[in-house]
Parts: C-alpha cells; structure tokens; sequence
C-alpha cells in the first residue's frame, strides 16, 4: 500500500516540472530583468549616483595603485642602462697604474665619463660621511697605512642595456690591477624597495577600499530587498523560481558595480591629466623621459570587470542575509 | 480519484495554538467549494497549506496525487503556476500598471510578449475591467482592484483557484460579482475553493460548504446531503 502510494506521489512531482525551452526561458527571463533593472537603477537616479560614486572612489585608489606601480617598474627598467660601474684597484696598485687604467678606461667608445677617487680622496670622503669621527681617525693612525684603494666611477653610455654593464664588469676585472667592479645599484634598490613599499601599503589599502565597494553595494542591494519584499512574496505565490526572485539583486549589484567602475574610471582619468604636466616637468629636470603608461584598454577592462564582481559579490552577500523567499 | 485531498492534516504552530486539527476532506477536480469559519477557525492554514506556504504538522496534503509537503524547492514554483491565489488584500504592485500586475504570472513563465498581451486583455475583459489597464491600482477602486487581483490569478489558466476571504472588503453587490466570477472559472474546469466567513453570501450559491471551528471540520455539507440521502 505504501509502495503504491509513494510512486503515485512521485509521478504527481513529475507532473510539476519546466516544460518547453529552458534555455529560451533563460534568455527571455534575463532580458526582462535586465529591462526592469534599468527602469529600477533609472527611477532612482540621485541614489544610484551615489552608490556609483562611493564604489567609484573606492575602487580608484586600487587603480591609481595600480598604475603608480607599474609606472615604477617601467621607469626602474628604463633607468637600469644608466647605473654605472665602480672599480676598485688593488692596494697595492701603483699611482702609473691607476693613471694607465684611467686613461684606457676613457678611451673606450662605450664610455661616457671616467671619475677617478684617488685613496686620499677616498679617505677624505669617508671622514667627511663619519662627521669627522675621532673614533674613525685614532684607527686608521692605529693601521698607519691608509686602507682604502684608489677607484673609479665609470658611467656607460645612455642607454647600455644591463646585460652591456655586466660583459663590461667582466672585461674590467680581467685588467691586471683590478681588485673588483661593481655595478652600482643602491639607487635601484631604493626604487624597488619603494615600489615594495607602494605594493605592500597599496595592496592593504586597496583590500580594505574594496571590501568597503563591497559592503556599499551589500547595503544598497539589501535596502532594494527591504524594499520589495511585497514584490517578493507575490512572485513566490505565483510561481517564480528562487533564482527568478534573486536575479534582480543580481543585476542591481552587476549595474552599481559597473557603474562604480566607470567612475574609478573618470575620476582616474582626471587625477592622471592633473598630474602629467608637473611630472614631466619633474623628469625633464632630472634628464630622464617619462611617459604615464597603464592607463590603456586592458586597464579600464580590469577595473570595470573589477567593479562588476564588487558589485555581485555584494549582491550575494546580502542575499545570502535577506534571501527572497515565499 | 479525488483531486484535492487532506489526509488527517493537523499543524500546530509553534506558540503552542492549533491550526488545523486531524482535518480529513476529498474535493473533486472541476468543483467549487466554500470554507467557512470564525476568525482563527483554520480556514487561511488550510489554503496555505495547499499553496505550499505551511507545512502539516501530520497528515498529507495531496494535490493531484502529488503530496505539497513534499514537494522540492525546484518543483514548488512549478506547481504554484498550476494555482491561482486571490487574497483579501489583493496584493497589487503599486508601481506596475493594472496591465502589468496582471502580467506578471505569464511574464515569469516567459510566454511571448503577444501572447501575454492576449491573455492579459482576456482576463481583464473576464473581470470587466478591459478599459482600466493603463490604470496603476491607487486610481482604481477596491472592488476593482479585488477584481484585478483575480484576473491575476486566473489569467495564467490555473487548475486549482484558492481565494482567501476575496469580498472580505467588498460590498454585498460586489461581493455577488466576484463570487459569479469564481462559477465562471469553475465552469471553464478550474477546481475553487473559496474561504469566507460570509454566510449570508454563500448559503445561496448551491456549493459544497466545509464549515471550520477551532481546526476542526465540523461540517461538510456534502456528507450532511448524502446523510438525508
């Protein structure tokens, strides 16, 4: 009896199925809500304006982040050909030698300038950045001979790759009276470290300004809930699938993070024609050219597909909170 | 085999209050009934439950040889297409045309825009209300937006038509309106169970009346008939 019973039951549930097209009725059911969110986004415009602006300013910080940062990296690459060599001769170097290197280094073709730091001057200078330290001069009377060796600043060319640099470091050390060559990188190093530095702050900064698009968009998708839920409870008596009643949220999050991104997208776009003109004032005085790059359709892509997830994620989450139901 | 049919259905909620109690009823397809009672008698549980919108607490509520309670999250809506629901206080969008609220069961079940244009005037034309469907419901009046509320219901051709104290707010001329209007459908195959409280009203309409009282069934005019039969 219960046998009979329950397949008689489950042949009535299959007679409460989708019938026709799914894939039609997905379409259709996209399309009218996606006609309906503009009508809803549209009718409340001076809200929208703002939920776009706050995810806008959110998501901008992230982006000029972003492009400062990969300013950085180019611009370190750039200036890698430009960083020089310093060559130290053997103690035991004579003055002759140290004038015979000098002149062989000056005429090489790739060369631009050749500084020589005799040890004296070496000397001078150590004492002069220990600010004259007594400590510093009772040990070099203690060694009574002066320890440092005489060296030169060798600046290549403009535009030497990285890879010139190091075959010309090879060269150098295989010259008799060279004791080492170094290629200079301390500035480098400062730049990476301050691009370490932008990345390390950016990257907190710009997870705690999305998750804050997040939670605008949470809280506006959950006031258009609050405010449909008399909508709501009449499309689940008629019939409308729990994913028909969440989509609209779906698309109200999807249009306040697209529009959130279009701004981040102006708003970025006004910061870097403000700031252009003095930066390359900056670099001009520096003699190194500056281009602002990364601001380019891969950008605006990132940062409006960026916004878009915001902007579903916060969507979900307030309906994950407030889930539309009969 | 009956249509609709409660199988010792009782609910208590959770406050301790009885909603229904060890209600047994068959209702055959193509029929209409009345459920009558007090205030807090069941009848509203009851609708409920054959919407899906209550669970028993025990017993079986089965439609169509389908048990409701059992039904899944993904076939529900499914089976709410195949209902029409008219409750007292409409529950009209405010913001959608009289159009538009009447729309809305074809629109969710995606038929083409012509289609649902065609239906839409028919069933606005069934509630006589052809020339106000570019109304929004605050312009129209209660009876009439009673009546847009059951051109909602019937307008996606629903097998079962449910109405919970639908002349609640009506006058007795329009109460007898709606009330025509619910044979029409009942005559076009659709099964109709009205709930009232309205005695005077449906005493006269020559349907089977079950009567509620504190959860109970305490009388069913079919079995009071077959009695004096």
């Amino acid at each position: 009896m219960a046998k009979s019973t329950k397949s008689r039951s489950d042949k009535g549930v299959e007679r409460w199925q989708p019938q026709g097209s799914y894939l039609r009725a997905w379409l259709a059911d996209h399309a009218r809500v996606a006609s309906d969110t503009t009508l809803f986004v549209s009718q409340r415009m001076l809200s929208s304006l703002l939920v776009w602006l706050m995810v806008g300013v959110a998501l901008t910080l992230p982006g000029l982040l972003w492009i400062a940062h990969s300013n950085l990296q180019t611009f370190s690459e750039q200036w890698q050909g430009n960083a020089g060599l310093t060559v130290y001769m053997k103690l035991t170097a004579s003055d002759a030698a140290v004038a015979d290197m000098a002149e062989g280094l000056r005429q090489r073709v790739n060369i631009a300038r050749v500084e020589v730091t005799t040890p004296e001057q070496a000397l001078q200078q150590m004492l002069a950045q220990s600010g004259d330290s007594e400590f510093l001069r009772q040990a070099l009377v203690a060694v009574e001979t002066n320890p440092l060796p005489a060296s030169f600043a060798v600046v290549p060319d403009s535009g030497a790759s990285f890879l010139a640099l190091e075959a010309l470091r090879r060269q150098l050390l295989a010259e008799s009276g060279v004791d080492d060559v170094v290629i200079e990188t301390t500035w480098l190093e400062r730049l990476r470290d301050l691009s370490d530095l932008v990345s390390r702050v950016g990257a907190g900064l710009s997870i705690m300004l999305l998750l804050s698009a997040v939670m605008v968009v949470f809280a506006s998708v959950r006031i258009a809930i609050e405010s449909r839920l008399g909508e709501l409870r009449v499309l689940a008596l008629i019939g409308a699938t729990p994913a028909q009643m969440r989509r609209p949220f779906l698309y109200f999050g999807s249009a306040y993070g697209l529009g959130g991104g279009f701004v981040a997208i102006m708003l970025i776009a006004v910061f870097l024609n403000q700031i252009e003109a003095p930066l390359l004032s900056l670099a001009v005085s520096y003699q190194v050219g500056v281009q602002i790059a990364g601001f380019n359709p891969a950008f605006l892509l990132v940062m409006l597909l960026l916004g878009w997830v915001l902007g579903v994620l916060g969507a979900l989450l307030a309906l994950s909170q407030r889930s539309p139901s009969a | 085999m009956s249509f609709l049919q409660l199988q010792h259905v009782s609910r208590r909620f959770d406050n301790g209050s009885r909603g229904l109690a060890n209600v047994s009823v068959s209702i055959e397809q193509g029929s209409m009934v009345f459920l009558t009672g007090h205030s807090g008698a069941g009848k509203s549980t009851l609708l409920k439950m054959l919407i899906g919108a209550e669970q028993p607490t025990s017993g079986r509520v089965l439609v169509d040889g389908s048990d409701v309670s059992q039904l899944g999250s993904k076939q529900m809506p499914w089976y709410r297409r195949q209902v029409g629901v008219v409750l007292q206080d409409h529950n009209l969008l405010e913001d959608r045309s009289v159009f538009d609220n009447v729309a809305l069961p074809l629109r969710i079940t995606h038929l083409r825009s012509k289609d649902v244009e065609r239906r839409v005037r028919g069933a606005l034309s069934t509630v006589d209300l052809s020339d106000k469907g570019h109304l929004f419901p605050r312009h129209l009046s209660t009876g009439e937006q009673q009546r847009v509320g059951i051109a909602r219901a019937v307008v996606n051709r629903p097998r079962i038509i449910l109405a919970d104290e639908p002349t609640g707010n009506l006058d007795p001329y329009l109460s007898r309106q709606v009330i025509t209007l619910f044979h029409q459908f009942r005559d076009l195959g659709s099964t109709v169970l009205v709930a009232s409280h309205d005695i005077d009203l449906i005493k006269d309409q020559g349907c089977r009346i079950l009567h509620l009282s504190q959860g109970e069934l305490v009388q069913d005019t079919a079995n009071s008939e077959q009695a004096s039969d």
